[in-house]
């Protein structure tokens, strides 16, 4: 098998290469924050007027550390009644599901025929 | 003029000053060596040397 | 080293090209474990508590422990290939020889984006902590952060600049102290030292598992971050003196460091600080061990952490930078990036470049983007690097068989660790698509924009067969 080699890459097209690199990257990163479509946040499903520590289901011993914080039960309503929600679709999980295992199988495939190349040239190619 | 304003200020000077060390130094190093020289390494050399990889 | 033959015609490919400046091998072992648990221990002192918040206490420790085992698979699979494998660029170098060329070029991106966000990480919770001193010294204005984001960056990327050795041996003793602080602080408030004030049991009632078992599941999301970047020692292979010996040593002393400090910070976290105020990493415990202190009411306590805290998000961003410029480096001496990055600083024998490079880009990470974002970015290109471990170590089995190479380590019950760690991964993936579905999906567009990039056009530039550079037999089934 014929010896490939690679061409010499012209700093032009080098330093092309790295701002392209540049921008998928900041792209990937502040494409969702501006879209408004990032991280998962806590919210207060039902508000209480007048929170006591037994109201916000605290017991005496919660409530002390509470205290100690440099907390009240009004400054602490919306720390300790926010709550995460872990409600998804089946069909939004079977779409990552599917999303995750492709990209995996379609670097293998190219990953593997690369790999035939290089072994190729490098054990038999002498 | 507060402790910690000096300090902010100190902290813009030191990055300044850190930042122009890296430049100049790079700079300099880049226009004293050639270019192969400084792309000259190789990965695997010591592995070639020292492991035969036999047992 | 002196029967060497560099004429050699069977050690083509491999053998001295000529290397006039290359890395300098300086390390020992005891580096390598403060390379890894560096970057780490700042997980224990800010972070790991978000999985309080998913999930409750127990849902922590659970996510801890489960979060331990994968990361003790990661551990054990990567001293085997790496004491194998040794070069710069780590899992890089190692998915070039084992996997294929397309697959080490993502490795060698999930390896700098996850260092290099981890690295903005710690310079934003450093720049907050000078804040809180500002104001606990009774600064009334508002601190700007910003000069000591950037001052701390441009340290830290000059101190690299300057030699490795020094790094991390300053990296070994900033690791060393944050260590001590937790044992000191386990010690003193656990009544093994005086009086204990733990009361895990009264905090806990009535709070055991508040979201159920699926809060376990998506504390598995931040049970990495008690963990993330113990994989990094193996950037270090080829400034290691004797790297077949001192990384596997180094990897292992690393995790089994950090397995007990989780524990411990776990314990005196939740034996003093209420969950839900735990779990709020923004809101509320912004660096759990150290409000800790402040609730044990001992002024030396808070000085102790205070000055743990600090030295963590240093030596975390201090091995980041190392690591992120070893990935880049090796990237480009095999032209799989620009060529130009590939060159070595003929004094310091550092990848100056490729330092210098990802300095802005950390900064524009740093300045730009909100903690919690930077943090998930970095959890995700870890993720994706744990996934590609169990693929990578059972075609190095496949291909290179026990006996047909020397290892420095073989890791034991192999496929057990592999398979495990690939269920694991499995279910961190589940944990992650319950709160950061978009960004998961965002993250995987790119790698495969950038590999479809990559295989069309950028590995042109990429030589075939002189990448393989390990002296090894013909790999069996090729």
């Amino acid at each position: 098998m014929a010896k490939y080699r690679a061409p010499i890459q012209s700093k032009a097209s080098q330093i092309f290469d790295v701002i392209f690199l540049v921008i998928l990257t900041l792209g990937a990163l502040f494409v969702p924050l501006k879209m408004g479509l990032s991280g998962a946040a806590k919210t207060v499903a039902e508000p209480m007027e007048g929170a006591t520590w037994e109201a916000l289901g605290q017991t005496p011993a919660q409530a002390a550390q509470y205290e100690a914080l440099g907390y009240t039960p009004e400054s602490a309503h919306d720390l300790i009644l926010a709550r995460f929600d872990y409600s998804f679709t089946a069909g939004a999980l079977i779409a990552m599901i599917v999303i995750i295992v492709a990209y995996y199988v379609l670097m293998l495939k190219f990953s593997e025929s690369e790999y035939r190349e290089v072994i190729a040239e490098k054990f038999d190619g002498k | 003029m507060e402790t910690w304003q000096l300090l902010e200020y100190a902290a813009w000077g030191v990055s300044a000053l850190l930042g122009l060390f890296m430049v100049i130094d790079w700079l300099k190093t880049d226009t004293t060596y050639s270019e192969d020289v400084l792309t000259s390494s190789r990965e695997g050399e010591l592995e070639a040397m020292t492991e035969e990889h036999k047992i | 080293m002196a029967n060497t033959d560099i004429t050699s015609k069977e050690m083509d490919g491999m053998g001295p090209h000529g290397t006039v400046v290359g890395l300098l091998r300086v390390l020992g072992p005891a580096h390598v474990w403060a390379l890894g648990v560096g970057i780490v221990l700042v997980g224990e002192y800010m972070g790991w508590n978000f999985a309080v918040g998913k999930g409750g206490a127990y849902a922590a420790l659970i996510a801890c422990w489960f979060a331990g085992i994968l990361y003790t698979c990661v551990a054990m699979i990567d001293s085997e290939v790496t004491s194998t494998v040794a070069a710069a660029g780590g899992q890089y170098t190692q998915a070039k020889h084992i996997v294929g060329p397309l697959m080490a070029f993502n490795v060698g991106l999930y390896l700098t984006f996850a260092y290099t966000m981890l690295e903005a990480a710690n310079a934003i919770t450093a720049g907050y902590l000078i804040s809180v001193v500002a104001s606990m010294t009774g600064y009334a204005g508002e601190l700007d952060q910003r000069p000591f984001i950037i001052m701390v960056i441009m340290f830290l990327a000059w101190l690299n600049y300057r030699g490795v050795l020094a790094t991390l041996t300053f990296n070994l003793v900033i690791t060393a102290i944050a260590f001590v602080a937790i044992i000191v602080l386990f010690l003193s408030t656990s009544g093994i030292l005086g009086g204990g004030i733990m009361q895990h049991a009264a905090l806990m009632e009535g709070h055991e598992l508040p979201y159920g078992w699926i809060g376990v599941l998506a504390a598995m999301h931040f049970g990495l971050w008690y963990y993330l970047g113990i994989e990094g020692t193996t950037q270090a292979a080829e400034e290691v003196r004797s790297p077949a010996r001192a990384l596997p040593f180094g990897t292992l002393a690393g995790i089994m460091t950090l397995l007990i400090a989780a524990t411990l910070t776990w314990y005196v976290c939740s034996g003093i600080l209420p969950w839900e105020y735990l779990g709020d990493g923004v809101d509320g415990a912004v660096a759990p061990l150290f409000s800790a202190a402040q609730l044990s009411g001992s002024n030396a306590l808070v000085w102790l952490l205070g000055i743990g805290t600090l030295f963590a998000t240093l030596a975390s961003a201090n091995g980041c930078i190392n690591d992120a410029s070893r990935a880049w480096f090796a990237m480009g001496r095999d032209k799989y990036l620009p060529g130009w990055f590939g060159a070595v600083h003929p004094k310091y024998r550092t990848p100056y470049r490729s330092i210098i490079f990802l300095v802005p880009i950390a900064l524009i990470f740093a300045l730009g983007a909100p903690l919690d974002q930077v943090i998930t970015f970095s959890i995700l290109s870890g993720l994706l690097e744990y996934t590609f471990m169990p693929l990578n170590v059972i075609l190095f089995r496949k291909k290179w068989p026990l006996n047909s190479i020397k290892r420095g380590y073989e890791h034991p019950f192999h496929p057990l660790p592999a398979i495990v760690l690939l269920c694991l991964c499995g279910i961190t993936f589940f944990a992650v698509f319950l709160g950061y579905g978009t960004q998961l999906i965002a993250m995987i567009g790119f790698y495969i924009v950038v590999s479809l990039w990559f295989h069309f056009w950028r590995y042109r530039f990429v030589n075939r067969g002189t990448q393989f550079t390990m002296p090894w037999p013909k790999p069996q089934g090729y």
